[in-house]
């Protein structure tokens, strides 16, 4: 965990410590936001609750890094960023690194879902495993 | 508000990517240049705008005054870095036109070719950024606009040729101007072999990192009739931005593909200037990337959306064309200051002191300043 998350984040990693994924909802005008904020952005209201969707997303874009730009990832490198999005949380778009693919085998709107067997409380990183295996129930 | 003030002075310091000299030293060395270029003593300047972020907290208002020995009457600040600059006309005008001051210097400097934070200094801002960004590596704006890149490539089609296009017709822009930080041709075949940083962005897509300043001078069109130079004239003004926070504007925003504030900014600035877009004889525009150059230009309306690559291939905007853009090479080949240098280039233009890189028959030019959220636009005019 960095030093500067607010405690307003943490129920994000304590849902993917729970193998789920988790952003807030606006009970008020049934909305969702990203990322957290103070007050519902759209109507603001005060009532936010972290609101279970299925976690599987869809690829919006990506990008494959093979520069690094801190030193932490002078190791990584070349890694991928993905922004998914989610049909159940519109407006909602989230970065992560997507693993386990060939970067010649990415694709726009290619499914992809929490590597919750990854997800390490230390690291607060929850990366994305893209669905190019023959296709598998979601649970 | 119909602005009625003048840009008298211009001012920068040789483009580098080190220098020995430190950053107020660099600040100072421009803005005295303005002064000097305007023909206007030190004492005489008695208000400041600059953008409200970077100089505030590097080279303070007040530190310049001191320097200069010069009283402030006006102290102002606007958005940040290129919004910032291409909007402090705006804040000027308001304080010249209002009797508040006579004669107000902007300036802006960056040593992020020494800094070892350099450009991703900002990311300390954002609780959220850091939180859910940059433990993935999404940590720096080559990467933000990678993302951004692909997904503009899937939307409206632009080939990697079209893209490449921007950089090969900056750099021979750059090379007509001369003296810039590079000085090696690039072609096309250059351009596509070049090393990727963050794909589908090689290296030519990305600004060059500098250590460096400029400086501009505002007064009076009254005033500026007794200068050294032939004023340039503030004809219009434009700021807009949206709700998005800066930590989000890179992924959240529903248009993520289109300049925030970039079109209304623009339509702000065109109609206190009393033109339109086909007045515009060259756009000076915010090219921290290749993309970032093809989204503006569409997003200012100087082109339907998705065609601004064609734009480029096709020659459009090289100078001597239809809309010269970036007439001295920008941040891709000239140097990095962060829109300071297109104010400083569109008054050359628009004195027609500009040589080797002189667009013929200037009238009006365009600056857009580009600080997601934010945008920033300043119309400029030739005199007589
Ligand atoms: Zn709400």
């Amino acid at each position: 965990m960095t030093e500067t998350a607010g405690d307003e984040f943490q129920p994000f990693w304590d849902a993917a410590a729970a193998g789920e994924l988790r952003f807030p909802f606006c009970r008020s005008c049934q909305k969702f936001h990203w990322y957290p904020m103070i007050r519902c952005p759209h109507c603001n209201t005060a009532d936010i609750s972290w609101r279970a969707i299925d976690p599987t997303g869809s690829l919006y874009s990506w990008t494959v890094v093979q520069r690094p730009f801190d030193a932490a990832f002078n190791d990584r490198t070349p890694y991928v960023v993905g922004l998914l999005e989610f049909p159940d949380a519109p407006g909602v778009r989230l970065i992560t690194n997507l693993v386990d693919i060939e970067t010649d085998a990415i694709e726009f709107g290619m499914a992809a879902a929490p590597a919750f067997d990854l997800y390490d409380t230390a690291e607060s990183r929850l990366m994305f495993r893209p669905n190019v295996k023959p296709a598998r129930s979601l649970e | 508000m119909t602005p009625d003030i003048a840009i008298v002075g211009i001012g920068e310091t040789a483009p580098v990517r080190r220098s020995p000299k430190d950053l107020r030293s660099l600040v100072m060395e421009a803005v005295y240049d303005a002064l000097d270029d305007a023909g206007i003593a030190p004492g005489e300047v008695d208000g400041v705008v600059t953008d409200s972020v970077v100089m505030p907290t590097t080279v303070p208002h007040d530190y310049v005054m001191a320097q200069l020995g010069a009283t402030s009457r006006f102290d102002g600040s606007i958005s940040y870095g290129g919004a910032g600059i291409a909007c402090s006309p705006l804040q000027a005008a308001l304080a010249i036109n209002a009797g508040l001051a006579n004669v107000v210097i902007s300036y802006f400097g960056v040593d992020w070719g020494t800094r070892p934070s350099g450009p991703y200094g900002f990311h300390d801002l954002y609780p959220a950024k850091q939180t859910f960004e940059k433990p993935y590596g999404f940590n720096a704006q080559p990467i933000y606009f990678g993302l951004w890149t692909r997904r503009y490539m899937k939307e409206y089609g632009l080939t990697p040729e079209q893209l490449g296009s921007v950089a090969v017709q900056q750099r021979q822009h750059a090379l007509l101007r001369g003296g810039g930080q590079i000085s090696k041709p690039l072609t096309i075949e250059d351009y596509l072999t070049a090393p990727r940083i963050a794909e589908p962005l090689g290296v030519p897509d990305c600004c060059l990192i500098t250590d460096g300043a400029g400086a501009f001078v505002m007064t009076s069109n009254e005033r500026a009739r007794d200068c050294r130079k032939p004023p340039v004239h503030v004809a219009g003004t434009g700021f807009a931005s949206i709700p998005v926070s800066g930590d989000s504007v890179f992924t959240q925003d529903p248009n993520v593909l289109t300049t925030p504030g970039a079109h209304p900014a623009t339509e702000q600035a065109l109609a206190m200037a009393g033109i339109e877009r086909r007045d515009i004889d060259f756009v000076e525009l915010y090219d921290c990337f290749t993309i970032s150059v093809l989204m503006q230009l569409e997003d200012m309306g100087f082109c339907e959306k998705g065609e601004a690559g064609a734009f480029f291939e096709e020659g459009r905007a090289a100078i001597g064309s239809d809309l010269p853009i970036n007439t001295h090479g920008g941040f891709l080949s000239y140097s990095y200051r962060l829109g300071i240098e297109h104010v400083v280039e569109a008054v050359r233009q628009l004195r027609g002191e500009a040589g080797t890189n002189q667009v013929a028959n200037t009238r009006f030019g365009a600056v857009g300043g580009f600080s997601l959220p934010d945008y920033g636009v300043l119309v400029l005019s030739a005199d007589g």
